[in-house]
């Protein structure tokens, strides 16, 4: 049996063996329904209203600003249609890189009237602040930018952006579920006013994530029915989901910091590995203002799922930038944004380190991936693509 | 990605990659959508094809096909190439998923064309 390695952490992680432990109960012992008044429901209760304290406290934030919702497409079109409804007609910022949970909430809203503008990047995938300046308007009613990016990790500069929404007096949501957990979020310094953010991303279960709205913040419910979360989120809630998120983001505040600075080792050990062996291959985002466990490399003339394949035969997961689908190339929204030429973008692939990663993992990948890549190649006609 | 044995056999040591010099017949067929493409090249020694070198770029599955077509047409007669089929080769590699059978008609494909341009090139010499 070959080794395994995982390194799609981008894509969801392995529960963390104490969040889990923390969330078997709310499978069996405690299932009342948290609205309900008798202890069956009120020790429901107490397990989502900790699992809300600990996110809050992870955050800095108070637990009444944190509403639970069930993942984090979710939470985005939560934050940004939240926000446009709120103010009935007007015109949105967003990024030409985001999530297509915040990009489709957009179109979606386009075709409700609003108005969006999608400010390009530029060859890292960062969004410029300048470019969010200029495209505020008399009638901007909202700004929804990512914090990083999932495919190749760029960081935003949401500060500076913050900033400049808060001297037009513009709402700013932040899709955060690829950074919740990972990096610190001052949540005031960085001028947010609502915040996505997901389970799964960081040990936690699947089917669970957030969105925090700063107190005062106008934003209108999406979904309806009862009462749940301060009417914010009509739903029963999703009780042992809500406590494994609550445990997994106290577990973050513990482990975060110090796994960041490992995993920064590991992804640059990663990159120069496979640079110093493989020829035409390139980093794809930023070189330094990146997630600290995310390397998206593009190989030349070779396509993407060929290596996500033979990396998967040797036991190794890795996504592809870009992906056959029926029949038809997806070439990633974020490389053609970032205006990757085809020939490179089309062999992206992203290794997305965590816990688990180990030095001797990184070694094996940097083994596996250059004669893999060599005998690709060797079938490819030159020039093509 | 769960592919029968001898695709990934077949995806991990492709027989006949690389080029040919001063190949008998020459063809390309290419699948527009996902711009997968295979090129073959024959060598023709009494109307058979003795030789078949081939190059691809595409997914794993369009790396496998060309490589078990390869196999498949060693020492046909080239008339027969000119009529190869898709299932021919899927059957080879023994079950393709709906959104890759494109593998084995883009190696088809390409094939027909090399067998008809070596019949082209015949029927110029004579």
């Amino acid at each position: 049996m070959n080794r395994r390695v995982y390194l799609d952490h981008n894509a969801s992680t392995p529960i963390h063996p104490e969040v889990l432990a923390e969330m078997l109960p709310y499978f069996s012992e405690v299932f009342g329904n948290p609205s309900s008044i008798h202890t069956f429901g009120r020790d429901a209760r107490e397990g989502v209203e900790r699992a809300r304290e600990r996110v809050a406290r992870f955050l800095g934030v108070s637990p009444q600003e944190v509403v639970f919702t069930s993942g984090g497409t979710e939470s985005d079109n939560f934050g940004v249609k939240g926000l446009a409804y709120g103010r009935g007609k007007g015109h949105l910022i967003t990024s030409s890189v985001e999530h297509h949970a915040v990009l489709r909430a957009c179109q979606a809203l386009e075709a409700q009237g609003f108005d969006v503008t999608y400010v390009g990047v530029d060859e890292y995938g960062i969004v410029d602040p300048d470019d969010v300046r200029r495209a505020i308007r008399p009638d901007t009613i909202a700004i929804s930018i990512m914090h990083a990016n999932s495919e190749v990790g760029s960081l935003q500069p949401i500060t500076a952006i913050g900033r400049i929404a808060r001297e037009h007096g513009v709402p700013l949501h932040v899709d955060a579920v690829q950074t919740f957990g990972k990096i610190a979020i001052d949540l005031d310094a960085f001028g947010i006013d609502a915040l996505s953010f997901s389970g799964h991303k960081i040990y936690g279960p699947k089917g669970v994530a957030g969105l925090w709205i700063r107190k005062g913040t106008r934003m209108v419910a999406i979904q309806h029915g009862g009462e749940h979360e301060r009417r914010r989120r009509a739903g029963t809630e999703n009780v042992p989901g809500i406590v494994g998120l609550g445990k997994a983001a106290e577990i973050r505040g513990r482990d975060m910091h110090a796994e960041a600075e490992r995993l920064t080792v590991l992804r640059n050990r990663l990159i120069d590995g496979v640079r110093d062996r493989v020829p035409d291959v390139r980093l794809s985002g930023h070189p330094t203002e990146r997630l600290p466990g995310t390397a998206s490399l593009l190989f030349r003339h070779v396509e993407s799922e060929s290596i996500v394949l033979g990396l998967d035969l040797k036991g190794i997961g890795v996504s592809a930038g870009s992906a056959c689908t029926s029949g038809n190339v997806e070439l990633s929204h974020v490389l053609v944004a970032m205006g990757v030429p085809l020939d490179w973008a089309i062999g992206a692939v992203r290794c997305s380190l965590g816990c688990s990663t180990t030095a001797e993992d990184i070694e094996y990948v940097i083994e596996c991936i250059e004669p893999l890549v060599r005998k690709l190649r060797q079938a490819m006609p030159a020039g093509v693509a | 990605m769960r592919y029968s044995p001898t695709l990934v056999d077949h995806f991990l040591n492709p027989r006949n990659a690389g080029l040919m010099r001063a190949p008998d017949g020459v063809g390309e067929d290419e699948y527009a959508g996902c711009g997968d493409l295979t090129r073959f090249f024959l060598r023709v020694r009494d109307g058979r094809a003795v030789e078949v070198r081939f190059q691809t770029y595409g997914c794993g599955p369009t790396i496998a096909a060309a490589s078990a077509a390869s196999e498949l047409c060693q020492g046909r007669p080239v008339d027969d190439l000119c009529q190869l089929k898709a299932e021919e080769i899927e059957r080879i590699l023994e079950w393709l998923p709906d959104d890759r059978k494109h593998a084995a008609e883009v190696a088809a494909g390409a094939l027909r064309a090399a067998a008809r341009d070596h019949l082209s090139r015949r029927r110029r010499d004579v």
